[in-house]
């Protein structure tokens, strides 16, 4: 009896050394592959497919059939310097239940055009790419009786801002709308600041007046009742994310309310003045005026009647 | 002919002195007339956002105006022939000046189309046809000349009003600029008063003016009028206009040979103009490289109306002026037609200079040939009869060229037509001209015989 007990203890002992060893060797195979998969390392080379598999859940015996397992390539980052060599995310329906009906591209959640179709191993090629192409991409294969699986790989990019108002010009009172836009992902976080000092500092709502509305990769930042001492300024927006971070500068320009005025008053006094001198320098020679057209003009037309003549004769 | 001295030859016109600065009036006046409503789509983009309009209802703003430009031309041919060019040019100064103003107080877009689109085109209108007018009255034999200078004022000021309004624009808002804007065409008062009234010709000049239309005996009339004293010949100055419209130009063969050859021939006018930047814009140039076309356009156009004005002006073309006016047409249509085979931006760009150089022929001698055909005294109800008239083909004619590039899709169309309505309305002018200059020297002929009997018989008179 107590041998029985004994070779149990050490079966099960034995068993789950075993276990550990292997789950061991299988993590740490995990581990050694990871480092490859990270462009930082190898920056000219697009990772090879790896395979392992990032399967779903390991089937318990008594299940329905196997889901799908889908090879895809791992993640990517976009190299800062904008200059990418060709990516190519693949994706290979290695098992399933059924046939697959279609397969085909999603990014950012929203499938894209004529990626369409019926391969187990489906690719998307990127030629050039750029910052906006970075985001969350899935390949999916649809089955006809079953729900449809699908793999996510990530392109990741450093946020570049490619968008915003490079200066804005308000009257006081108005409210300006400055913005940014950026590419990148994950969605970087927007912070705005102002120039003040030489300093960029973060802006001060005390007045509340201030509102910034931030949405994936775009920002507002809007301010109501422009004051004309205290908003007039750059502005910088900054995007970052956990690969990189960007910013830029808008300028905004409060205008006076009645800064019109001057000008106006400019011009209303050029004409008055043009006006009288006209007025008087016709005045000043009206009585000649009434004798031009008298008996001096006949001296000078003299010649003008004769060219006159001639030129009707012609006509 | 051997005519009584004083008469005549008191009423002939300056040909020059203070002539000039009435032409510097004119070049202001017309410069404002017909570039400001084309100046002022500059604030149309931002007035859009600010309104909440759509383009097309923002466009009327401009429409409206240039409407109301045209369709008030009888009205002011009406003041001008009762009270005279200066004031009538003044009260459109002040008029433009007061709808800008109001228009900058304005909330909605209803309260620019009035303000901005008819106060404001109507005042525009007051200072077109009063500036025409007066150029007859002070030139006679430079008036080719000086009708290009005046008309060289329509691009000078389109090219300098147009970075003016952006500036005022960035640095003042849109109803800051409309304020200044307003001041700014208080200068037109400044040009209708340079534009002193000058007594015109009686009607013994009429015979040679308007080339034979009325007949001898009411010379004899007004020489035994004017004759008299000096104070008469004053008020002659306002007597001697008809009071109302003249509307029996619409019996006059000349006028009516013009007024149909225009009115064709603004159908495809004005068009090119408006397409030139979109069409450049469809062959994929960038929006900078299809703007500087239209400056290049300006620029050409106003060294062009001087030089057509002084070519207009050698003793070679001026009697055949009606000939170089069709042919002025003529070479229009046929750049029009050329323009689709131009490719590239070499090719667009050539097309500008002598779309360019054609513009300004045509503009140039545009009022001289109804001046030619109608004579000074009636040119002033003739000139707004005339715009009225072709309100209609300028305002038509570049929504029916959208249109046409709206069904084809292609602007190659657009050109085509255009071409060959001014290659048309050329061709009329010419050969109506050809029969009307045939009439003319045959009623001259016949005048010239009953002039030498009635002359001979005054001699007679005199001598005994």
């Amino acid at each position: 009896m107590l041998a029985e007990k004994r070779r149990a203890e050490i079966m099960s002992v034995s068993v789950a050394f075993i276990g550990v060893l292997m789950l061991h060797l299988v993590s740490s195979q995990n581990d050694t592959t990871q480092p490859n998969s990270n462009p930082k390392e190898s920056p000219n080379l697009p990772p090879p497919p790896t395979t392992l598999s990032p399967t779903l859940a390991v089937p318990a015996p008594d299940t329905p059939p196997k889901e799908p397992s889908i090879n895809s390539s791992d993640h990517i980052m976009l190299p800062t310097d904008h200059h990418s060599l060709p990516i190519t995310l693949q994706c290979n329906l290695t098992s399933a239940h059924s046939a697959h009906k279609e397969s085909f591209w999603m990014k950012n959640g929203e499938e894209i055009q004529e990626t369409r179709g019926e391969r187990a191993n489906t690719e998307y090629y990127l030629k050039k790419p750029r910052g906006e192409d970075s985001g969350e991409y899935m390949c999916v294969y649809t089955f006809d009786q079953a729900p449809s699986a699908n793999a996510t790989i990530e392109i990741k990019a450093g946020p570049d801002i490619i968008g915003h108002k490079r200066s804005d010009n308000k009257n006081e009172g108005q409210k300006a709308l400055l913005y940014c836009k950026s590419t990148g992902y994950p969605y970087p976080i927007w912070t705005w600041r102002k120039l003040d000092n030489g300093f960029y500092m973060d802006i001060n709502n005390s007045s509340g007046r201030f509102f910034i509305n931030n949405k994936d990769n775009y920002t507002e930042l809007s301010i109501i009742n422009l004051d004309i001492d205290s908003d007039p300024g750059e502005y910088q927006c900054n995007a970052t994310n956990m690969i990189g971070t960007s910013s830029i500068v808008s300028v905004l320009r409060v205008r006076s309310y009645l800064a019109w005025l001057w000008p106006l008053l400019g011009v209303l006094a050029e004409v008055v003045i043009l006006v009288i001198i006209i007025v008087v320098y016709e005045k000043r020679k009206k009585p000649d005026d009434i004798q031009d057209a008298g008996p001096m003009k006949t001296n000078s037309t003299n010649n003008h009647k004769d060219k006159n003549l001639r030129q009707r004769n012609t006509n | 002919m051997s005519p009584a001295p004083a008469s005549i030859l008191r009423d002939t016109p300056p040909d020059g002195g203070w002539g000039w600065a009435v032409v510097f009036g004119a070049f202001i006046s017309i410069g404002f007339s017909y570039a400001f409503p084309k100046a002022l789509t500059v604030f149309f983009k931002d007035i859009q956002l600010i309104f909440g309009a759509s383009y097309s209802q923002i466009a009327w703003i401009s429409s409206i105006m240039l409407a109301a430009m045209y369709a008030g031309g009888p009205i002011s041919s009406i003041l001008v022939n009762r009270y005279g060019s200066r004031p009538v040019v003044i009260a459109g100064g002040v008029m433009c000046g007061i709808g800008m103003v109001t228009a900058s107080f304005g909330n909605t877009i209803t309260h620019l189309y009035i303000c901005v689109g008819v106060v404001g085109g109507f005042g525009l209108s007051f200072n077109l046809q009063p500036s025409v007018t007066i150029i007859g009255k002070y030139f006679q034999v430079k008036r080719p000349l000086a009708n290009g200078l005046a008309m060289a004022g329509s691009p000078v000021f389109l090219c300098t009003l147009a970075p003016i309004n952006q500036f005022l624009f960035n640095q003042f808002g849109w109803r800051g600029s409309f304020f200044i804007l307003g001041a700014l065409l208080l200068n037109c008062c400044v040009a209708g008063s340079l534009m002193r009234p000058i007594c015109p010709k009686p009607t013994g000049g009429q015979l040679t003016q308007t080339n034979g239309t009325p007949k001898r005996p009411t010379t004899d009339r007004s020489e035994a009028q004017v004759n008299g004293h000096n104070t008469q010949l004053e008020k002659g100055c306002l007597e001697n206009f008809n009071k109302f419209l003249d509307l029996s130009l619409f019996k006059h063969r000349g006028f009516l040979i013009y007024i149909v050859g225009n009115a064709v021939m603004f159908f495809g006018f004005f068009a090119p103009v408006v397409f030139l930047a979109p069409y450049a814009l469809s062959h994929g140039f960038d929006e900078y490289s299809s703007a500087f076309l239209l400056s290049i356009m300006g620029f050409v156009d106003m060294f062009a109306r001087p030089l057509t004005g002084l070519m207009a002006n050698t003793k070679w073309i001026r009697p055949r002026i009606q000939y170089f006016f069709s042919f002025a047409i003529i070479y229009n249509g046929l750049c029009h037609l050329l323009c689709p085979l131009a490719s590239g931006y070499g090719g667009l760009a050539a097309y500008s200079v002598f779309f360019g150089i054609a513009f300004g022929m045509v503009c140039a001698l545009l009022f001289e040939t109804l001046m030619d055909l109608v004579g000074p005294q009636r040119f002033s109800s003739a000139v707004g009869l005339a715009t009225i008239i072709e309100c209609c083909p300028v305002l038509l004619g570049p929504p029916i060229g959208g249109a046409l590039v709206d069904t084809f899709g292609d602007y190659k169309y657009l050109y085509l037509m255009c071409g060959a309505v001014m290659v048309f309305a050329g061709l009329f002018l010419f050969v109506m001209n050809i029969y009307n200059y045939r009439m003319l020297e045959r009623e001259r002929r016949q005048e010239e015989g009953q002039g030498d009997e009635s002359e001979a018989e005054e001699t007679k008179l005199s001598h005994a």
